[in-house]
Formats: structure tokens, sequence, C-alpha cells
């Protein structure tokens, strides 16, 4: 099933009295979920992307716009009349009830012909624990789990009413990093597994990047930017979304075109034919810097980290920091003073210097 | 020279070493002597108590106390359940200690919940008024109410002594600071699973809250168990009778007008004994709901 | 974010507490403070049809009243005794018990204890323990002398017996007796409340007092004593307020006459008086009486909090 949004916006009064102006938390908000795909909205903290997840769930109501669940109209649909399953970022299991009872808990709430009988429920109730794999738990207290066995009985709990959508808050934020790694592939098997189309909510572009089929970067209430991960990774819209993706985080440097050459400091260092003369900012991603005695851009070497397979090299370019990856085949003498780079063109983003979008060449 | 200021030093650190250890000997023998000697103290009219309900009334009269009764008479028991009506007592006090309790609670669970969890207007302005109401003295309410039972009627029934002290403000005050430490997401939850309010309630907020349920049951109970002024100006019949005011009645005076102390003794230590399990067992929950209260029963 | 549907449950949940509010809380506030501002109001006279004009003449025959006078000399004396006793004497306990290891729990079970018992019930018993049984003055033959244990107490030392609560005996031992109940009674409180707070006292501060060779009277007043002082503002305050409300305690060593058999009253307090004055009918009376103690404990509250601003160290 696909989830549609229409112009939706959400707007919060203030909470100071005599200011009576209210916070957009999420404006004009337009795009598809298509179905059985998992997105991932990804911005920093107050950007409007759990707002935008609440309204989905229909526990906050929208100021403006529509939200269809296919060609449902659920705009007005209380919470627990649209099907949806929900995971909080901190599980929000019931303390005093065991894993199974917290499991069971959303079907006894069914009522008339959706009411299951007691062998059916504890049926789905197992299969929605083997799918997580915590069958062998469920008589324990959540408070006998660990961090990442609670975040799979939260999962169970919202799958186990066959929901048309599935919803994650941050549901890796509170796990430590290797758990992290292990149950966002999980994540990634169980939505595959189930299809059922997922909204998960997340600040961190790794996270995001690494198990979505579609992602969509928000800043302050506005969607910057909706497209599959690489796609928005290799060609970002402006400054902000490509310096969101990528860790280490892109290079920014002050720049200027001149006579279709592109400068950073005094170094000419990449044909950009077609774009008129001005001042820029330029992005470089790490992996797009080249080692190159012979390159033009010249930057001042301070360090190398060799991390196995790749090297980073960290520099200083006009008293900037600046860290690129290059592959440990090549070897650079720690010794110089200064390294020489030529650059990748698909990895050069420029920017506008106030508007900070993209200018393509 | 360096030598003799090292040596000195050593038998100083030695001798006030040895004063603080002889210092912390003592001081720790008198802590305990005082503390056992409190301890007697608290608990001396208690073992009295006991000591005096087992005796015979000449035993009891004799100018050289006995420390434990020569003849030991339980007689003294079913003496006070007989003269003083006992029975009929302990059964109205437990009718209105649990029907009181029982609608108090509802009432109470109710009322934190919505001060807690829903949103209506004047919520704020209405909690910081009933809570205004917890300064003044009992006393002054019981003047008028006295007149409005009077006028509904309900003088010597059982009504009277439940219905006007159904509603504890400060109960409500702290079921509802126990729901609000409830994580708000456990609603949320609850909420997109189609849980009503009331089953929310029932199965996720009393449940997690049942300590502090349990301490206001207690305390309402021991308030029902101990109450006297009221019930002895509305219902002071022998059908309504609550225990406390049959024993401070005349029941134990003898045809001289002499108190029958044992048996009045015997009575005491049977109205104490409930109290005294209650205190044994639940001892946690009495000590919770104390130490944020100051109110007795 | 008020919607409807939440608004109109929240008042039917609120409903009989708001009902039986209104009732028994709101409408007698009211109607205390019309009563007692109405001269010489009385409840069955006023249902005759009688009128009453508005004065303050309630509160100027019951501040004239020798009876009341006594009845609030009895109540400010008995707190004025207990407060500052009980306090110090909970305040030891305590700091005695947070420094032992052995048998804490037990002791701190014991020390609890009063407060689970029936005021009156146990009053009897310190009556009993307190009582003469038969004349004192009893002839040798005489089989009824029993002095009373305390009695029994005191001779064995040496001392002489006293008459504590029976005909003729002495006001200042009467008060002795109502002291030691009440001290006896509110200690559990006080403890438990101390204790509570001396036990999230940062132990750091007595391992640097020791560091630095403090002796230990002056650890006491110096470091434990300010530490504690919202605690002790604390139990001083809701000792003042139950101290002023004195009444079950009196009833227990004194039964229904409130004194000793030859002086009945003698040891009335404020909200004995008031229920005197309800049980004869004088709500006037009653009223005026009631607000002058709500007055009383509210001024002294306010005095107990301003003190405890300048003396509480945080």
């Amino acid at each position: 099933m696909k989830v549609v949004l229409q112009n939706v916006t959400k707007i919060f009064p203030s909470r100071n009295k005599k200011s009576k102006e209210s916070v957009i938390a999420v404006d004009d908000f337009t795009f598809t979920v298509p179905d059985g795909k998992l997105v991932g909205l990804l911005g920093p903290s107050g950007c409007g992307k759990s707002t935008t997840l609440y309204m989905i769930s229909g526990l906050q109501k929208v100021s403006g716009g529509k939200i269809f669940f296919d060609d449902d109209d659920v705009t007005d649909l209380a919470a627990e009349k649209r099907g949806v399953g929900l995971v909080f970022q901190n599980y929000a299991l019931y303390p005093h009830m065991t894993v199974r009872q917290n499991i069971l808990f959303p079907l006894q709430n069914l009522k008339g012909d959706d009411k299951l009988s007691k062998d059916e429920m504890l049926d789905r109730a197992t299969t929605a624990a083997r799918l997580v794999q915590i069958d062998e738990l469920m008589d324990r207290k959540p408070s006998e789990l660990s961090g990442g066995q609670q975040q799979r009985v939260a999962i169970a709990r919202a799958l186990v009413k066959m929901p048309r959508v599935l919803l994650l808050d941050e549901p890796l934020s509170n796990l430590d990093a290797r758990l992290r790694l292990q149950t966002r592939e999980e994540i990634r098997r169980i939505q595959r597994e189930t299809g059922i189309t997922t909204v998960f909510v997340t600040h961190d572009q790794e996270e995001a990047m690494s198990i979505s089929d579609l992602i969509v970067v928000m800043k302050k209430g506005i969607i910057q930017q909706i497209g599959k991960p690489q796609d928005v990774y290799d060609d970002p819209v402006n400054l902000f979304v490509a310096k969101f993706l990528g860790t280490p985080p892109i290079n920014v440097f002050e720049g200027r075109v001149a006579n279709g050459t592109l400068y950073i400091g005094e170094d000419a260092v990449l044909d950009v034919g077609g774009v008129e003369d001005r001042e820029v900012t330029v992005g470089v991603r790490p992996e797009g810097f080249v080692y190159d005695p012979a390159g033009s851009l010249v930057c001042k070497l301070t360090g190398i980290e060799v991390m196995g397979r790749d090297m980073s090299v960290v520099s200083e370019k006009d008293g900037k920091v600046v860290r690129s990856i290059i592959n440990s085949d090549v070897t650079v003498d720690p010794t110089l003073a200064e390294v020489r780079y030529t650059l990748k063109p698909n990895k050069v983003f420029i920017f506008d210097k106030t508007t900070e979008e993209r200018i393509r060449f | 020279m360096a030598d003799n200021i090292k040596v000195m030093k050593e038998k100083d650190i030695s001798k006030v070493t040895r004063r603080a250890k002889t210092g912390g000997v003592v001081a720790k023998v008198l802590t305990y002597a005082f503390l056992v000697f409190m301890a007697i103290v608290v608990l001396f009219p208690f073992y009295w108590m006991i000591n005096s309900s087992l005796k015979s009334i000449e035993e009891y009269r004799m100018s050289t106390p006995t420390f434990w009764p020569q003849h030991v008479m339980w007689s003294n028991y079913s003496e006070a359940f007989r003269v003083a009506n006992l029975g009929r007592l302990f059964l109205n006090t437990v009718i209105v200690g649990v029907v009181s309790t029982i609608l108090s609670l509802i009432i109470t669970v109710l009322s934190a919940f919505a001060f807690a969890r829903l949103q209506f207007k004047g919520k704020n302005i209405l909690f910081a008024g009933l809570l205004a109401t917890m300064m003044i003295p009992g006393e002054l309410f019981t003047i008028t109410n006295y007149g409005t039972v009077n006028d509904l009627g309900w003088m010597n029934t059982y009504t009277v002594l439940i219905v006007p002290f159904l509603v504890s403000v400060f109960y409500i005050y702290l079921l509802r600071q126990n729901f609000l430490q409830i994580p708000n997401e456990l609603y949320l939850a609850a909420k997109v699973d189609g849980t009503s309010d009331i089953k929310y309630l029932w199965k996720v907020m009393i449940p997690l809250s049942l300590p502090t349920i349990i301490s206001i049951t207690i305390l309402k109970m021991m308030g029902a168990w101990n109450s006297y002024i009221w019930p002895r100006l509305v219902a002071n019949d022998d059908l309504h009778k609550l225990i406390t005011n049959g024993l401070r009645g005349t029941a134990f005076l003898d045809e001289a007008g002499e108190t029958n102390y044992p048996a009045q003794m015997a009575a005491v230590a049977l109205v104490s004994l409930p109290l005294f399990l209650v205190f044994v067992f639940l001892r946690k929950y009495i000590i919770r709901g104390v130490s944020r209260s100051g109110i007795k029963g | 974010m008020v919607d409807n549907k939440q608004q109109w449950k929240a008042w039917l949940y609120l409903s009989p507490a708001i009902i039986l509010l209104l009732v028994f809380t709101v409408w007698p506030i009211i109607n205390t403070v019309r009563m007692a501002f109405l001269d010489g109001y009385k409840g069955l006279e006023a249902a005759g049809g009688a009128t009453f004009s508005f004065g303050v003449q309630n509160f100027v025959k019951v501040v004239k009243y020798q009876k009341f006078l006594q009845c609030l000399g009895n109540t400010a004396l008995m707190c004025v005794l207990t407060v500052p006793i009980s306090t110090l004497l909970a305040l030891f306990i305590a700091v005695c018990l947070n420094s032992i290891k052995a048998l804490q729990k037990p002791l701190q079970t014991i020390f609890f204890l009063p407060y689970v018992t029936n005021t009156i019930a146990i009053g009897m018993v310190f009556a009993a323990m307190f009582n003469i049984v038969g004349s004192f003055i009893g002839t040798q033959n005489e089989l009824i002398s029993n002095a009373g244990i305390i009695n029994n107490i005191i001779t064995f030392f040496g001392g002489s017996n006293v008459n504590w609560i029976n005909t003729g005996s002495s006001y200042a031992a009467n008060i002795a007796v109502m002291v030691v109940y009440i001290v006896w009674n509110a200690l559990p409180f006080k403890i438990l409340i101390l204790l509570g707070g001396l036990q999230s006292v940062n132990k750091q501060y007595y391992e640097a007092a020791k560091v630095d060779g403090t002796s230990r009277a002056r650890t006491f007043w110096r470091i434990t004593v300010p530490l504690l002082s919202p605690m002790i503002a604390y139990v001083v305050i809701t000792g003042f307020i139950g101290g002023f409300k004195e009444y079950s305690s009196v009833i227990g060593i004194f039964g229904q006459s409130m004194g000793p058999a030859n002086d009945a009253g003698r040891l009335n307090t404020m909200v004995g008086f008031i229920y005197d004055a309800l049980s004869s009918n004088n709500q006037g009376r009653a009223s005026a009486a009631a607000l002058i103690l709500f007055g009383i404990i509210l001024v002294v509250t306010l005095i107990n909090l301003y003190v405890s601003k300048k003396r509480v160290h945080y």
C-alpha cells in the first residue's frame, strides 16, 4: 500500500503566550511512499521528521493538506482506525507485562468482526515473535531484556496486528554502535520479508543511506530532496544536503569561477565551462581527491591515517582542514610539506554563495 | 633533629588514633544505650497493655505490680467482646472502612486520570483550587457538614460515615503525580493500537501505580479504623457506632463506677491488633504514603 | 489541542469528586464564614425562621469567653512544649539510627510502631499507666492501693507518688502526662522524615569533616542540622499544625470529660471548644472559633516559613 502526503502542513501554536507567532513544524509537504518500500525521513533535530511520522500515524492532526493510504483519505481518521504499527524511540513497552502480553495487547483491542479467538491471538503473537527472533523470550519482562531485544519486541508488537503501514521513530538511536549495525540489517530483513510499507525517522544519515529504498532529506520543516540514497549522495540539490550526507563529511571551500575555470584559493582546480564568473562555495567529497604530484590543488600536509583498505590524508588549505580518502596502494610520503591533488569532476559540487543552491556545470 | 621530629610525630599519631578508637567505642556504646532505652520507652505501653489485659482485676489492683500475670486470664478478651459489644463495633467499622475505601479509590483514580492525562479548559485553576482546600483545617468543614447531613436525614446511618469523606484531595494529588511519571509514549502506543481510555487506565496505569494505590488503600482503611470525632457527632447509636467510639464509652465501668481495666486493655489490644498486623505486613506501603503526607490516618 | 471529546470526558471523570467537594468542602467554607459573621447564629433558631444581623459579635464573644481562652492556652502550651521536645528527640534518634549498622532495621521498625496505633486506644493505655487505682493514701489492709506503673517506677528510683490524672491532680501533672503522650505519638513521623533526610545526605561531607578533625558535636550542629534544615522545617511546621488541632489525645487520656473528674474541661482544646459549641447548637460561635483556629494555623505556618526561609540553608 502506498502512502501519499499532499500539501501536508503542521503549525504549532506558540508556547510563549506573549508572542502570537506560531511555529511551522512541517511546511507544505508532498510526497509518496511507494508500496512495499522502506523510506527514511532524514534531517537534524527539529526538522519536523517526527511530526510527519506522527501525522501519518494519526496521533497528531494535520493543520492543512491531506494524507491518503492508497486511495483512502485518512486525514481525519483516528490513529486506531488507520491500521498503522508504530515503534517508539524508547520502545514504550508496558513494563509490567511480559513480552507475550505486550505483543498480545494490540490484538485484545480488536472488536466486532476483527475479534480473534485466544488461539488465533497466540498464533499471531508467536509468528510475530518468530519473525523478529524473540520467541525464546516470551515470558520475560521488558526490564530483563537488552536494548536490542526490547527493540525487537516493540517491532513485533507493531507487526502483530498486520498493519498497513509500519512507522519507526528513531529505531536505532537507543542502541550501541555494534548493535545498531546488526539491528538495521534486521529491520531491512523484516521489512523485505513482510513487504509492509515502512517509514522511519532518523537523524543519522549513514543509517538512512544504508537501508532505505528512498530517503527524504528535511530541514526546518521543508523537504530538501527526495530520492534513492545513492542518487541524493551523488547529486545533492543544495549545500545542506551535500553536507548532511556522507562520512567523513564533504570538504567545503570558498572558491570562484573565472573564465570557465573553478579556483580554490589561487589554484585552478577544474574546468567548469558554462558557469558565468562568480564567487561560489565548493564542496568536494573526500573520495574526490586524486593524489597527484603534478596536481593543481596544493594543500599543506598535516597527517596521514591509514585505515586498512583506505587512508585518510589530512591537510590544510587556506587554514581549513581538508580530509581526503585515498586508496592505500598509493604511497604518500608523510614527511612532505605539501600534497597535490587533482579532483574528480563528479565528486565536486559548486553552490551559490548566498542561496546555497547547486550550480550545475 | 629531623629524626626527633619524626619520632614525635609517630608518637602523636599513635596517641591520636588510640584516643579516637576509644572515643569511637564509647560513642558507639552510648548510641546503642540511648536507642535501646528509647525503644523500650516506645514499646513499654504495648507491653503494659498486653500484660494488663491478661490479669485478673484483683491482680491488676495489687499495690506491687506484677510484670507477667500470675494467672493468664484469656477470659478478659471474651469479657471485652461481651460488655463493649465489640463484635458489632468491628462489623460497623469494617463495613464503613471497606465501602468508603472502594468508593474513594474509584473517585481518586478517575480524578487523577483526568488531571494527569486529559486536556480540558480550566484544568490548572481547578487543580490549584483543590490543593488550596488542603490548607483548611477539617474542623471548619465539620460545622456545616453536621447541618448538611442532618438536613439530608443521614443521621445515624452508614451513609453519613462514608460519603462526606470520600474525596481526598491529597490522594488525588499523590496518584496524579504517579500517573504523570508514566511515559507519554505508552499512552500513544496504546492509542495507535485502539485501546480505549478506560482500558488503558485499567490495564496500564493502575498496574503501574499499584504501590501508590495500595498505600492509599491502607491509609484510608486506617483512617476509618481511627476516626472518632465525626462518628461521635453523627452516628453514635448502637447500630452504627464505630470501634473507637465504643472504646471510650462507659462500657467498662462496673456497678461501683470502677473501671474494669483488664477488660478495657483487652479491648484496646483487640483494636490495636489489626493495625499491628497491617503494619507488620505492609509497612513499606504505609511509610511510602506517610513520608509524603504527614497526615495521620 | 483541546478537543471536545476530551473536555467532555474529563468533566465526566471528575464529576463525582467535584459534586462531593462542592457539597462537603466548598459550601462549608462559604457557609462557615457566613455563620461566623451572623451575630449569635444558631442552627435550630435559623431553621425556625429567625434572622440574624451581620456583625462580628461571635468573634468578640469567643475571644472574651473564659473557656475559649482556657482552650487556647492549653492548646498553645501543649504545642510549645511538644514540638521542640519531639523534634529534638526525633533528631537525636534519627542521627543515632543513621550512625549504626547492626540492629538498624529492627530499631527503625520499633520506632515507627506508634504511628500505626489508634490515638484514643493507646491513650487509654497511657491513662492506665498513669492512673491511680483506688486510693493511694490507702490504709495497710486495703487491697486496692495500686498507684499505677509509672508511680511504681518513680518510687523504685526513690521518688514519691504523683497524682497524675485523678481527682485532685494538679494542672502541671496533667500537662506533663499530655506532653509525654503527644511526644510518644509524634516521634515516628518525625523520625521517618528526618532519617529519610539523613540517608540522602552525601556521605562526603562527613568524610571531609572527619579528615579535618571536626568533633562529633560540631559535626552535628554545623553539618547535620544545616543539611537537614528543610526536613526539620517540615516536621516543625506539620508539628505545629497538628498540635493546634490536638483533641483525640486528650480524649484518649481523660475521656470525654477532657480533664480530671473534679475539673471537667480543664484540658479542653481549640478543636474541643468548636465541637462543644457545635453540640450545643451554637453554630455561629463554632464558626467563629474555627476561623480563629484557621487564622492561628495560617499565621504560625507563615511565621515558621519566614523563619525557616532565613534559617534553612538551601
